[in-house]
């Protein structure tokens, strides 16, 4: 199958799942914390990446946009972890899907730029966006006063938990990209 | 060896200029702020308990990113110039950034009052502080930004040497362990570059956590974080960030000392073992630090106890083993460079052994909270690193021969060397004498003869700093001299090498 077909398939999937992510399925994932900031989110990033993978295979971003993108998915991923906004996203469905874009256009960009920054910045923005996760769930798990009047302390914990997790994971797989660029025999 | 043209060397050259009058500048001002610390403490001055502890924080945060910044820079140079080709516009990127940090630090610190030391104490910057909130903010994203900027920095080296070498298990020398000969030689200061580093990176992952941490707390002030894990993120990250000063001092130990002597200081199988049992050791003999916590596992106690007994050994035998093997009857002349790195050597010796004795729980549980502490880590510090960075400041600045003719230099190096030692010393003598560290002044002790002994002290030890500072400028004048004139010594040096 030729590579514009392939893209094409892909990009109307990407498409249609995060239709139904956004739409029919908007109010079961915005039911819990954990569903809507564990899942939701990380699935509207992931369509992101989907698409990012093979349509900005061929371009080149150059270093301060590649610093500017960091910073946007930073301030972006930090937007969406406040209580406010989240709070916001759970209650007006339209604001909800500037986050779905908001989060597609972060994996979508992300994507590129990880792929061709230079290895310093990709581990550093890898490792603080590991803390970042990290700390959010300790701060969860920690705080004993709903922060999310749209959920409860119950779920608020278990999202804390998960996050943490989330967190370890992501730090390992940061740890795994560095000493593995390291090996590399280049 | 690395081919440089001269534009590059010019260029290299330049780097390390701006970082040796970064330091020649920095590093006397917070000299002045121990000055005045010691100065109250000897009852001469009266600062007050707020300004005391402003002074103290801005000289243990100061001193402490300066000196690893400082040592840093220098092993970037050499890498730089005769192992791999580092990029300048990085290492330009660092030090702007840590410039960002450092005046962050200084304006929450001067300015904002901000006094919780360099460890923090979580959670009283927060409760009930005596210094606006801002400065707390400021002070916590200033150490992000200083945190980030080495991360980079570390990471440009790590990942540029292990281009160049074939892999991070090359970088470690693992290949010698082997039976098969070894293509290609790892230089020491390669790997003890690689040990160094690695476990920093590490531990400014630790460092970013609990300073995430920290801004969480400042923008809700309700939250309270498990002050056990706040306590040993923040001294595995401040322990880690001293060990590896040390290390990248010694990694240009060993390259530049067999200049002098003459003799090749080769990697091989004992220093390969010795210094990966180290890269294990640094990460965690850190525990010792927290001996005073009943909270924490016993297990973790002992296993900081062990961990640091055994940290001692490899590199620190190994490497003082190399440098008498080096000097012995070599008939090398002494000029200030290998007598800095041997003085260094000494510093860093006396400093380790009083680490391993405060290292012993039992010993720890009387020493912990005397001036033993600042004793042990202003050894290798002052009469360690310090030296390091000078042998480094005059082999960069004045050719070989200027280096043993340099009356004035030496003078300076001399003053220096007694003064610190005998500044140091009054840190030992308060230690034996149960003189109690981090105390504003020693007026409010019940027991006079504490207070008379701590006093007395202190006004020595302010004595011994203004030599320090005399012996510091002269040395300073005599650098600044050679390494402001149109032709250097770096440009002979990097043709040498």
């Amino acid at each position: 199958m030729p590579a514009k077909a392939i893209n094409i398939i892909l990009n109307l999937a990407v498409f249609v799942l995060a239709w139904v992510i956004s739409f029919p399925m908007n109010e079961w994932f915005s039911a819990t914390m954990p569903r809507h900031q564990l899942l939701q989110l990380p699935a509207m990033l992931l369509l992101g990446i989907i698409a990012g993978l093979r349509s900005l295979k061929h371009i080149t971003i150059s270093f301060p946009w590649d610093i500017a993108i960091l910073i946007f998915i930073m301030a972006s991923l930090v937007f969406w972890m406040l209580p406010r906004s989240i709070d916001a996203a759970v209650i007006y469905p339209a604001f909800n899907r500037v986050m779905h874009l908001n989060m597609l256009a972060a994996g979508f960009l992300g994507i590129t730029v990880i792929r061709q920054t230079i290895f310093e910045i990709k581990i550093a923005f890898m490792a603080m966006v590991s803390v970042m996760v990290f700390v959010a769930g300790i701060t969860l798990i920690t705080f004993n006063i709903l922060l999310c009047s749209s959920f409860n302390i119950d779920q608020q914990k278990e999202t804390g938990f998960r996050l943490i997790i989330a967190g370890i994971v992501f730090a390992t797989g940061t740890l795994f990209t560095f000493f593995r660029s390291l090996g590399k025999k280049i | 060896m690395l081919q440089l043209s001269p534009s590059e060397i010019k260029k290299n050259r330049t780097f390390i200029k701006v970082w040796t009058i970064t330091f020649l500048v920095v590093f006397p001002l917070l000299i002045v702020l121990g000055l005045l610390m010691r100065m109250n403490q000897g009852e001469q001055i009266n600062l007050g308990m707020d300004k005391f502890y402003v002074l103290m924080t801005l000289h243990g945060l100061g001193m402490a990113g300066l000196l690893f910044s400082t040592s840093f820079a220098a092993l970037w140079y050499l890498l730089g110039t005769r192992h791999v080709k580092l990029n300048l516009g990085i290492g330009y990127f660092v030090y702007f950034m840590i410039l960002i940090g450092v005046i962050g630090l200084t304006y929450s610190t001067l300015l904002g009052k901000f006094g919780a030391g360099w460890y923090l104490l979580y959670p009283l910057p927060f409760k009930n502080a005596i210094w606006p909130a801002w400065s707390t903010g400021l002070s916590i994203v200033s150490l992000i930004i200083l945190g980030v900027a080495w991360l980079i920095g570390i990471l440009h080296v790590l990942y540029t040497l292990a281009k160049e070498y074939g892999g991070l298990t090359n970088l470690l020398g693992w290949q010698y362990l082997g039976k098969k000969q070894v293509k290609r030689e790892l230089p020491p200061v390669v790997m003890i570059s690689a040990i160094s580093l690695i476990p920093g990176v590490i531990a400014y992952l630790a460092g970013a956590v609990f300073l995430v941490m920290f801004l969480m707390q400042y923008f809700e002030p309700t939250l309270t974080f498990n002050m056990l894990l706040m306590k040993n993120l923040i001294f595995f990250f401040g322990h880690t960030l001293v060990n590896i000063t040390l290390y990248c001092c010694l990694g240009w130990v060993y390259a530049l000392l067999p200049e002098y002597t003459g003799r090749k200081w080769e990697t091989n199988k004992i220093l390969v073992y010795a210094w990966n049992a180290t890269f294990f050791f640094i990460i965690f003999a850190y525990f010792h630090h927290l001996y005073m916590d009943f909270a924490q596992p016993l297990g973790l106690q002992y296993a900081g106890q062990l961990a640091s007994y055994f940290s001692a050994v490899p590199a620190t035998a190994v490497s003082m083993f190399g440098v008498i093997t080096q000097v012995y009857h070599s008939k090398m002349k002494w000029s200030i460079v290998p007598l800095s790195f041997l003085i260094g050597v000494a510093g860093w010796a006396i400093g380790g052994f009083a680490a391993v004795i405060d290292a012993t729980i039992s010993v720890n549980t009387i020493f912990h909270n005397t001036m033993w502490v600042p004793g042990h880590f202003h050894t290798y510090m002052l009469g360690g690193v310090v030296l390091f960075i000078f042998g480094f400041f005059f082999y960069l600045s004045h050719t070989k021969e200027e280096q043993e003719k340099d009356i004035m230099g030496k003078a300076g190096f001399w003053l220096f060397v007694l003064a610190a030692h005998s500044f140091i010393a009054t840190f030992y003598t308060g230690g034996v004498n149960s003189i109690p560290r981090r105390y504003a002044d020693y007026k409010g002790i019940p027991i006079e003869s504490t207070h008379l002994i701590g006093a007395f002290l202190a006004r020595i030890a302010a004595i011994c700093i203004i030599f320090v500072i005399i012996g510091f400028l002269i040395m300073t004048v005599s650098i600044l001299i050679k390494l402001t004139r149109k032709k250097t010594a770096v440009m002979e040096h990097v043709q040498n090498s």
